[in-house]
């Protein structure tokens, strides 16, 4: 099961004892019994007719047993280490975290940087909230184990495989890099005052205005060994003079603003039926991608789940569709 | 093809800047180079630490794990 179902059902299902990841609006959550689930809050669903919006009496339901044995966790700002330290040999760890509070900004900093993080995949996404609610309502995440609600802690479903199983993470990003300027930066941040463009010490807010780009719609695109990891602008804060971002940006990696994608839908379909569909369980995709692209309705194919403010491949992405693989 | 072992002096190489130059397209590899690169750490705490990923990830990787004693 990977699909929206309505909320008795997913009562039922944790009745039962199915273990289960879930995301959906806060008040469908905030009905759920206790039990062996961990949840997010965000209403915004790929799904196979299209994007869909739902605000009331739906989850998104995952069910975990059938992928492998789970054990829950949940963990403060100042303990996201244990998400790799417990977790299994072989397997994945589910992890959702709330946005904009310190284990968003922590892990998005700090996840590459754990010696272990590549032997023990972590895979999720960002909680959000409508985009009506932004600045009123707080991104919540769940552990079911008490059904409690946290706005600034990391729920894990920890995925323990067979030995015969294992679990890889891939990811499926529409930006490519528009081959012009270079981009360098001297701190990880999700605040920039300046950064070097081909060598050169800019103001980063005046840079992107002097290139039209302060919309945000495109992205930074960061060159990891190859792989291609997008930073999202959010916006220009010009009383402190620092352009805000979606994640940090990091030294030592060669950035360059993304080319423009015309017609998301169609990118997207195209990518996805590429895609050997084989053994993918789960998957989400970014709410800039969802809004930029007007997916509201429109199908893209590949693995349904929810869109989110922000996806987990190891580390923090942006404007990034997710998909886990057991194989 | 297996992994070479821990003793073999490719691991050196790799942990020195040899495993920039490994041709793939999986993901968790590629950002375990990059987090080589830009890792302090000594060359004795990158080597193990490369042995111990593709070691781990021997069964998923056998175009990158042919390549480890060519770079």
């Amino acid at each position: 099961m990977n699909e929206l179902i309505t909320v008795d059902a997913a009562a039922e299902l944790i009745r039962r004892g199915v273990p289960l990841s879930l995301a959906g609006p806060e008040s469908a959550l905030d009905q759920l019994p206790v039990g062996n689930w961990i949840g997010g809050t965000i209403p915004y669903f790929m799904v196979a007719g299209g994007g869909a919006v739902v605000t009331e009496g739906k989850v998104f339901a995952t069910d975990l047993s059938r992928i492998g044995e789970v054990r829950i966790a949940c963990y403060g700002p100042d303990e996201l280490a244990g998400i790799v330290a417990h977790a299994p040999d072989n397997g994945f760890s589910l992890t959702i975290i709330p946005a904009g509070g310190q284990a968003h900004r922590r892990f998005a900093a700090d996840a590459a940087s754990d010696r272990d993080a590549f032997l023990k995949p972590t895979v999720g996404w960002i909680a959000g909230v409508h985009l009506s609610d932004l600045g009123r309502a707080v991104p919540k995440v769940y552990d079911g184990r008490t059904a409690t609600k946290h706005g600034d802690r990391a729920v894990v479903a920890y995925v323990s495989l067979p030995a015969a199983k294992m679990a890889s993470l891939e990811i499926v990003n529409l930006f490519e890099p528009d081959g012009g300027d270079v981009l360098h930066f001297a701190e990880t941040s999700f605040h920039v005052r300046d950064c070097e463009v081909n060598g050169r010490r800019v103001d980063f807010a005046q840079y992107l205005r002097s290139r039209g780009l302060e919309h945000g719609k495109l992205p930074l695109v960061g060159d990891f060994a190859g792989a291609h990891i997008n930073v999202s602008l959010q916006s220009i804060d010009d009383a402190k003079g620092v352009v805000d971002l979606y994640a940090p940006v990091f030294p030592g990696v060669d950035y360059h603003f993304a080319k423009p994608v015309a017609d998301y839908a169609a990118a997207f379909r195209a990518r996805l039926a590429a895609l050997d569909p084989k053994g993918v369980v789960m998957g989400c995709n970014c709410i800039l991608n969802f809004v930029f692209g007007e997916l509201e309705g429109k199908a893209i194919g590949g693995v349904q789940g929810p869109v989110t403010f922000g996806e987990i491949a190891y580390q923090l992405l942006n404007q990034t569709l997710v998909m886990i693989r057991v194989h | 093809m297996t992994v070479p072992p821990l003793h073999h002096p490719c691991w050196q190489r790799l942990a020195d800047g040899a495993l920039s130059r490994l041709k793939t397209q999986h993901l968790g590899t590629q950002l375990l180079i990059k987090r080589i690169q830009r890792s302090p750490d000594p060359a004795a705490t990158k080597t193990g630490e490369i042995h111990a990923y593709f070691a781990r990830w021997e069964r998923a990787l056998p175009n990158e794990i042919q390549q480890l004693t060519t770079l």
